[in-house]
């Protein structure tokens, strides 16, 4: 039984942490404890305070009040030499790699740095990366750059690189994400493994059914308050999705907009991006949410990229109104009506050093222009006024830089700057990624808001919840393909879960639909 | 085999040698050894100072100011010495040209990690300093009064040969320098934590610094080679031209970091190697040479070496975007269906 634990050595106790960024609460008298071997998961949604305790622990924030305790050592305020020093190792979802270095120098070299040597023996940075890899059993050659690999193998050469550390607690940040099933496994042995020589494992995730299989004790934060701290035997899924989210949200009062009949908004046919997507045809109706959901790889974020024109389809149809239109860049899907809100805000979505105000008025300064071109002053102040009202943006002046508004309001004026130029079609990228609870329940009302206007929607996320929210319906792609169909109505979150992290093989009945794949002809658009 | 063929000096040395073969046809007198001798001598000193800028470069910065350190070394050394009435030869000029160019190099070294500057910033300030300092504290004309033991280098050579044309054709006995600095920095850029440092901090500094590597030792070292480097191609540019300038090299910054971007470093940082950068000054030079050769006005000269540059810097760029692209859409393998 895992009943050992509660005599064995604590590694890690977090004691009355609280953090404020801003007078916004991040984390709220927070305590728990890590023991030695234990493979401990920490769970909570976007915004729940995970992040923020991750960073405590490896040294990058001080704590407002509380202490840290490791190996027993006693510490008000940890820094980052301190926390590996005490063998804490955070793999980060960015990697922390080299991509213009190769596999073995990316491996090898913290060894040889950390041993003081000024020489490099390129024979002992192959010996230190095979053994490396040899931990996560993978089979990575070693002498690419980082830039050739996919994110998976990045993933790996991450562990395997903090795997030669000697570390006591690894903390992974949904080391998951990036993965197929079958490297989650690969990566489940491996840390059952590491748990066998003694070595803690902080797993932090919101996908349950992980949580589930792999952890000790299982930990859940809600909005900066740990809410349940308790053994994994004990827990079902559904009772940790309770604590995740709180109170289940009744969904059916939930205001969706009703979807019109009539002819689609929206019809693609046949559409097929070669290593992205194949033989996708869907219809988009006015009014209509339409979720896109599938896991990394499945093809759904290229599938939103085809249509906004960054990675034109190479072949198959697509309809707006009825008409057929080719959309080959960007500029096509603008002048069709179409807009696109990213997933990565600040780097895809928003000019960060300019104002807020013009931040709005980008897409729509051809009207906002008088005839000689110059920008009507007047015209473009009452815009913002009614924008940063109706979107609730929160700050004291237009004029302050973008990059100066939290991540929920940054995220609503991506928004604004899409909404403000009268689309027919919005696809919306993950739209509540990285974004705290209260913002993320903005944006979907505001979503639903959009679609009773007449819009329509296609939203891709992995976020089931959000999905359930706001989609009225929901299709599900896998190897590039459309799979299955949910009507809302019809599901449940649970299902939802299952066939999304399902392996090909599985199959489900309820609500499946087969997406008919019959029609061959292909031709090239344009 | 395939790896070679593929690399970047391969295909820049075919070039080369394309553009020669070429220039040759259309002028004989091209392809000898005493244009040979003359090319190697005079992209020498620009391939000294391109290791520097190499060295930058992969660090993901730019410097401009190793000119005006070369210009500053060379010509108050030589000042210097004239006033003590120094008669020997070359060797004295190195070594005190070398101290202040590792001074001046430490300098900026300072100013940066003090006050976290980018480089380009401070560097170019730096060079019009140095420029400064020449004109204003040591003397603003060319000077020829050459100690007696300098008279002779510019004709000291390792190899002579006949030559039809000219008569009698030398390597330069310099090009012993170049070849011991360029294994010393090749040796430097792949067996050492410093060099690999450099790709690190050019490749993400933030995770260099993660990394353990010490950015700011390496920030000073890279520096200090430069000025160093730059000394000594001040010094033996002055000895071949038997004179000292106090505005030597002033405007060729641009072309020496041309070259090297041609050798295939890149702007961002992160990449370049020794051998990129020495082909690709000789592959400036051997343009801005032959194309005399071949009769092409001087006028037109310039538009080539631009367009030869503009074209160099796109191959890798799209080549970058087309991976990006890849990389984008790419499917784990067992997710990709056939």
């Amino acid at each position: 039984m895992i009943l050992k634990d509660r005599t064995a050595e604590e590694l890690l106790s977090v004691k009355n942490v609280s953090k404020h960024f801003a007078g916004v609460i991040a984390l709220d008298d927070v305590s728990f404890t890590i023991n030695r071997g234990e493979i401990r998961c920490l769970v909570g949604e976007n915004g729940s305070g995970k992040s923020t305790m991750i960073k405590i622990i490896a040294g990058i924030y001080p704590p407002d009040e509380g202490d840290i305790y490791i190996n027993g050592h006693y510490y008000k305020r940890l820094t980052p030499i301190a926390s590996i020093h005490e063998g804490i190792q955070v793999i980060y979802q960015d990697f922390s790699l080299f991509p213009n270095l190769t596999v073995a120098e990316n491996i090898g070299i913290n060894q040889l740095i950390s041993s003081g040597k000024k020489i490099i023996n390129w024979k002992d940075i192959y010996k230190t990366a095979k053994e490396g890899l040899s931990k996560v059993s993978a089979d990575i050659p070693l002498d690419v750059t980082m830039e050739k690999l996919s994110t998976a193998d990045r993933q790996i050469i991450a562990i395997a690189k903090v795997l030669l550390e000697d570390v006591k607690l690894i903390i992974m940040d949904e080391p998951t994400t990036a993965l197929t099933q079958r490297e989650i496994q690969y990566l489940f042995k491996t840390i059952n493994d590491l748990k066998e020589q003694g070595i803690s494992i902080l797993f932090v995730s919101h996908k349950l059914n992980e949580v589930k299989e792999i952890s000790d004790r299982t930990l859940i934060f809600r909005n900066g308050k740990k809410v349940l701290d308790q053994e994994t035997k004990a827990l079902d899924i559904k009772t940790m999705e309770y604590y995740m989210t709180g109170r289940e949200i009744d969904t059916s009062l939930i205001a969706y907009s009703k979807v019109e009949k009539g002819p689609p908004l929206l019809k693609v046919e046949n559409l097929t991006l070669s290593h992205g997507f194949s033989d996708v045809s869907f219809e988009l109706r006015p009014k209509e949410v339409l979720g896109i959901t599938g896991l990394l790889g499945s093809g759904r974020m290229e599938l939103a990229f085809s249509l906004f024109g960054e990675m034109p389809a190479d072949s198959g149809k697509i309809y707006i109104e009825g008409k057929e239109v080719f959309i080959i860049r960007i500029q096509d899907a603008i002048k069709h009506g179409i807009g696109y809100v990213p997933e990565d805000r600040i780097g895809e979505g928003l000019f960060l050093e300019q104002s807020i105000a013009d931040n709005i008025v980008v897409r729509l300064i051809d009207r906002l222009a008088s005839k000689i071109g110059l920008v009507k002053d007047r015209a473009k102040q009452d815009v913002v006024e009614e924008w940063i009202k109706k979107l609730d943006i929160k700050t004291p002046s237009s004029e302050n830089p973008a990059g100066s508004l939290s991540g929920g309001n940054q995220q609503r004026l991506v928004l604004s700057k899409w909404l403000a130029s009268n689309l027919k079609i919005l696809i919306l990228n993950g739209p509540t990624v990285g974004v705290d609870v209260g913002s993320k329940i903005a944006i979907h009302s505001l979503i639903r808001d959009l679609a009773k206007q007449g819009m329509g929607i296609i939203l891709t996320s992995d976020d089931i919840p959000e999905l359930m929210w706001t989609c009225n319906r929901i299709l599900l792609m896998r190897r590039g393909r459309i799979v299955e169909e949910f009507q809302r109505e019809q599901t449940n979150k649970e299902e939802l879960y299952e066939h999304l992290v399902a392996n090909n093989k599985h199959s489900s009945t309820i609500n499946r639909v087969k997406i008919n794949s019959k029609c061959k002809d292909s031709r090239r658009v344009r | 085999m395939k790896k070679l063929v593929n690399s970047r000096e391969f295909v820049l040395f075919l070039i080369l040698v394309l553009v020669s073969v070429a220039i040759s046809i259309k002028n004989s007198s091209f392809f000898s050894a005493s244009t040979l001798f003359d090319i190697i001598r005079s992209s020498l000193v620009y391939c000294i100072m391109a290791f520097g800028v190499l060295m930058v470069l992969i660090s993901g910065n730019v410097d401009i100011s190793f000119v005006a350190i070369a210009a500053m070394t060379s010509y108050s050394t030589h000042m210097l010495l004239l006033k003590l009435v120094y008669t020997g030869d070359i060797t004295l000029y190195f070594v005190i040209a070398i101290s202040m160019g590792l001074l001046a190099g430490l300098l900026m070294g300072f100013i940066i990690t003090q006050f976290n500057l980018p480089i380009f910033y401070v560097s170019l300030g730096y060079m019009t300093l140095w420029y400064g300092f020449n004109l204003f504290f040591i003397g603003a004309t060319m000077n020829f009064d050459l100690p007696e033991g300098m008279v002779g280098y510019y004709a000291r050579f390792l190899v002579k040969v006949r030559d039809p044309v000219v008569g009698e054709a030398g390597l330069h006995i310099s090009v012993i320098y170049l070849v011991v600095i360029a294994v010393f920095i090749w040796w430097l850029l792949k067996y050492t934590i410093f060099g690999r440092g450099l790709y690190a901090i050019g490749g993400n500094r933030e995770v260099a610094i993660r990394t353990g590597y010490n950015v700011k030792r390496i920030t000073y070292t890279m520096l200090a080679l430069v000025g160093i480097l730059a000394a000594i191609a001040g010094v033996t540019q002055s000895g071949y031209s038997r004179s000292f300038n106090p505005v030597l090299f002033m405007g060729k910054e641009l072309d020496v970091i041309a070259a090297v971007v041609i050798g295939g470093a890149s702007i961002t940082g992160g990449r370049g190697t020794v051998l990129g950068s020495i082909l690709g000054v000789m592959l400036i030079e051997v343009l801005n040479r032959g194309l005399i050769f071949a009769g092409i006005p001087a006028e037109w000269q310039k538009m080539v070496v631009g367009l030869a540059l503009i074209i160099f810097i796109s191959i890798p760029a799209i080549a970058e975007q087309r991976a990006k692209r890849s990389r984008y859409i790419a499917v784990p393998k067992e997710n990709r269906e056939e």
